[in-house]
């Protein structure tokens, strides 16, 4: 996963909540969003993102709520949700992220070795 | 009959054991067990087919198993996944685990029916934690032949979770559910906060059940007889298995018997008869204090997974509210005892282990709103709504959203409003939007069937009739998604996984990722296959994971010849039942492959298995030796868990020898669990290298973050760097290797901002491009590079090298162990 789509598939972008939402209030909201995106409500079909509006899907709805669900994992996403803003796109010096290529995670299956 | 179920939902959960399997039905607010036409609240798993083709299912046929063992079935669960079909001699007929099973299905569905007035179509079945996806296919696939439309499958601990935390009240804090039953061994760990339940993780043992108890019985039956009477009964021989089958059901009954008398006489069905001597019928007292003696080493087994699963999860075992048992040997008294005391945790008391676990299935059913009622004729009256809801939850304040789907048939209504049957709470009235869809937020009264009137208006405010006029939610304990219980993925050449799911990822779930061929698919030839192999398992090598299906691209079913370095579209799809679906979307041939084949356990040869299991005894002794020689105890202390367990494989290949598959399964999974955890052995061995890496990984991450990273992931890696310290203070060589490849993502991440990352990896690359299984293609790619360098397009760059890394050669050895992968 690219670090774009990780920050813009953050949980509480997804369900819509503020770091601060419940446990009732994460299982509140995945329940809506699943049921809004079941019976085809168009807004349930996307989220907004400070990189822009994102598709929200079933899949999507259901790893957030489970994220979030983890202690150990919310956290985390409570810190990239604060904290980690996007490398922006037209800093020379950063190499482009975007689009969800294989990614650098992968090289080392691909038969990369670091130095 | 349980007729109070009239006019409620009927939710049916059951519990496919491997001995004995019931089920249970949920009105939305109690669960009920349905007894079967014996009026006991279990059918025995075994399947009779006698001469005339008659098959006969449970008690009936239970009494011919020690009779009639060639024509009468049983534990055939401990199969399923396996294309073995078993044999009954008189009728001259073979059933498949799945046909088998659903004998077994079909009988409790006409159970529900006798009782009920009701054939159900839908269910939850349960299934182990730990089973595989071929023998969860075959579980569906048994639901099918016996009927039912539609199931879910569902992890036995969580379904008795589900009980337990339905049927008590229960303060927050975490617990465990210790779940043994004929063949598997189950632990999950659980949290309740809030009312809420969460899986916090689960463990196991797929080979441990109350059957070991049995057969460490028979064991112990064995040396007396050979020692009492000079007759010695095999297990492995086939001329045995009558005398064999009888003492095992003798010991069967002395397990239950001991949990009340101090001693007991083991009662055989009928003299033992060996071939070698005349029938005799030997007199065999087995007190209380040996049977403990024999079954307390299979208890500490599975207290050390119990330990295990603690460890990992950083709980003390002293701190657990409390310890469900589920099963029918958890009813040993020597059991509970031993439990007990070793995790020092209070027992919940008040539940029935043997019934538990399909009072859960039940439970789930309504959450996953399967209503096992068939459909009534279709009277349609008023507007008809889609409505989605929650069937049962734990929120108190929940949303109910819908939709008007036809409003042909009367007015259209412009508002909602929801209101409580028992006149607790009425909901705002809401607005229709121009989908004419609404979303409402009710309230719930806790822990009971709260009952809801629609209350819709036409714009004059006039009520209008929709259809249907009210639903009902169940407020109580549930748990979400069900979870995935092992990882799934994708072997690559490299002998590395590319993880897809990861245990614990809520179902239904689909992920996609790109791969590439490695080497070239020739169209028409009928050798040319190109594999990609799904795996399952929580290792990074592939080898060390389960093979469940595998994705084949064949020469003579694509369009034109395949290069190598194709990219490849994978998507790998799971349903809520656990169900795997792959596609392979090929964009340069523009087709898409969609068969899995082999979604089987691989058959159990006993001449591979007897090769494997001398090579890992070279390998044990071998690296005793060595310890011996470094004086390195840790090392010994694991080889000696390493040998227990290929004497249970020695025991099991003599046994499959015999024609027994179920032990050449047995034998075969836990060949492969020795194998990876002599490959723990061998890398805490290089403890020193390790050691040296763990400077290698921290600092250059180190570096990385100080340079290039955000003070967030500075701070992520403190916490990763005081992980490694405690892995490496435990000499835990799985989490050490976890923190590490968590600290690598972390530098890998900080080392992206780097603008001399891919030019040092394309340089690399290039120095390579000569074995390039492409080589043209590679030099062009070499060319686009150096022009991209220039113009300094990282984006580009990366993408060039990406493609150039797929054409550098892989390891052939590598391959082989991958299961043959044709990707990267």
């Amino acid at each position: 996963m690219s670090v774009t789509d990780r920050w813009a598939d953050n949980p509480f972008f997804v369900l819509e909540l503020s770091v601060a939402a419940s446990r009732a209030e994460v299982e509140r909201a995945g329940q809506k969003w699943l049921d809004m995106l079941a019976v085809g409500i168009g807004r349930a079909a996307i989220y907004m993102t400070p990189l822009g509006a994102r598709a929200r899907t079933p899949e999507l709805v259901r790893s957030a709520t489970a994220a979030l669900r983890d202690p150990e994992r919310r956290v985390v996403h409570e810190l990239w949700y604060l904290d980690h803003a996007p490398t922006p796109p037209d800093d020379d010096d950063v190499v482009d992220v975007d689009d969800g290529d294989i990614g650098f995670d992968a090289m080392t299956p691909l038969g990369w070795a670091r130095p | 009959m349980l007729t109070t179920m009239t006019g409620r939902p009927l939710y049916v959960g059951i519990d496919l054991g491997t001995t004995n399997s019931a089920v249970a039905v949920f009105d939305g607010g109690v669960t009920h067990i349905v007894r079967n036409s014996e009026g006991a609240n279990l059918t025995p798993s075994v399947v009779r087919v006698d001469a005339k083709g008659r098959v006969t299912v449970g008690t009936a046929a239970r009494r011919f198993l020690e009779r009639d063992p060639d024509n009468t079935r049983s534990e055939f669960k401990r199969l399923m996944g396996t294309d073995r079909a078993l044999p009954f001699r008189a009728s001259g007929m073979a059933m498949t685990p799945p046909e088998l099973a659903a004998k077994v299905l079909a009988a409790l569905r006409a159970d529900v029916h006798d009782q009920l007035g009701v054939l159900p179509d839908t269910a939850v079945i349960s299934v182990p934690a730990l089973f595989e996806l071929p023998q969860s296919a075959a579980t569906a696939e048994a639901a099918a032949l016996a009927g039912f439309t539609r199931v879910e499958l569902l992890p036995e601990p969580i379904a008795s979770a589900l009980a337990a935390g339905w049927t008590a009240e229960q303060g927050d804090g975490r617990w465990l559910v210790y779940d043994l039953g004929g063949g598997t061994f189950d632990v999950s760990l659980l949290e309740t906060d809030d009312g809420f339940l969460r899986v916090v993780g689960h463990d196991g043992d797929n080979f441990l059940g109350g059957r070991d108890f049995d057969w460490a019985v028979v064991d112990w039956a064995i040396a007396a007889i050979e020692r009492e009477h000079g007759v010695r009964i095999r297990r492995d021989a086939p001329e045995h298995a009558a005398a064999v089958a009888r003492l095992k059901h003798a010991a069967e009954e002395a397990k239950v018997a001991l949990s009340r008398a101090g001693e007991v006489v083991l009662a055989l069905p009928a003299p033992l008869e060996t071939g070698d001597s005349d029938p005799f019928d030997p007199e065999l007292v087995l007190t209380r204090e040996t049977f403990e003696s024999l079954v307390l080493p299979l208890v500490d087994r599975s207290l050390a997974v119990c330990e295990r699963l603690l460890r990992e999860h950083a709980t003390a075992a002293a701190g657990l509210a409390r310890i469900v048992f589920v099963g029918g040997p958890t009813v040993t008294p020597v059991l509970r005892e031993r439990v007990a005391a070793v995790l020092g945790a209070p027992v919940a008391d008040g539940l029935d282990p043997m019934t538990l676990v399909a009072q859960g299935a039940a439970i789930h059913a309504a959450t996953a709103a399967l209503d096992a009622r068939p459909a009534g004729p279709l009277v349609r009256r008023g507007a008809r709504l889609w409505l989605q809801f929650p069937a049962v939850c734990t929120d108190l304040s929940p949303h109910v959203v819908g939709r008007v789907v036809d409003g042909n048939s009367g007015p259209m209504p412009t508002t909602i409003r929801l209101q409580r049957d028992d006149g607790g709470y009425r909901s705002d009235a809401v607005r229709l939007d121009d989908d004419h869809a609404f979303v409402v937020a009710v309230e719930l009264a806790p822990r009971q069937a709260n009952a809801f009137t629609i209350v819709a208006e036409d714009g004059a405010g006039v009520t209008v009739t929709v259809d249907p006029p009210g639903l009902t939610i169940v407020q109580g304990m549930t748990i979400g998604d069900p979870p995935l219980s092992r990882s799934i993925g994708v072997a690559l050449v490299s002998d590395h996984v590319q993880l897809y799911f990861e245990r614990g990822t809520p179902l239904p779930a689909r992920r996609s990722f790109t791969h590439a061929t490695i080497e070239s698919v020739a169209r028409g030839s009928a050798d040319s296959v190109l594999k990609i192999p799904i795996v399952q398992g929580e290792h990074d090598r592939a080898h060390l994971c389960r093979l469940v299906g595998t994705l084949e691209i064949p020469g003579h079913a694509i369009s034109r010849s395949l290069p190598a370095g194709s990219e490849i579209e994978l998507t790998l799809e799971l349903d809520r039942g656990g169900r795997m679906s792959a596609r392979a979307l090929v964009p340069a041939l523009d087709q898409v492959f969609e068969h899995v084949a082999h979604l089987l356990v691989p058959a159990a040869d006993t001449e591979v298995l007897a090769a494997s299991l001398a090579t890992l005894r070279q390998r044990v002794d071998d690296l005793r030796a060595d310890a011996f020689r470094h004086g390195m105890p840790h090392i010994l202390i694991a080889l000696e868990h390493a040998e227990r367990d290929l004497a249970d494989v020695g025991r099991d290949l003599g046994a499959a020898q015999g024609g027994n598959d179920d032990a050449g399964q047995r034998a075969r999974r836990t060949l492969i669990e020795i194998d990876a955890a002599l490959d723990e052995v061998e890398q805490s061995k290089q403890w020193p290298e390790l050691e040296q890496r763990i400077v290698r990984t921290l600092t250059w991450v180190g570096g990385q973050i100080a340079h290039l990273g955000t003070e967030r992931e500075r701070s992520l890696f403190e916490d990763v760097a005081r992980a490694v310290d405690r892995a490496r203070t435990e000499r835990n060589v799985r989490e050490l290797q976890r923190q590490l490849r968590l600290a690598n993502q972390l530098g890998e991440t900080a080392w992206y901002r780097d603008p001399d990352t891919w030019p040092t990896l394309f340089d690399e690359a290039t120095s390579r491009v000569d074995s390039a299984s492409d080589l043209p293609r590679a030099q062009t790619l070499v060319r686009e590079g150096r022009a991209a360098r220039d113009r300094e397009d990282m984006g580009e760059l990366r993408k060039i090298t990406e493609k150039l890394w797929r054409l550098l050669p892989h390891d052939p050895s590598a391959r082989r162990a991958s299961y043959d992968s044709g990707v990267r």
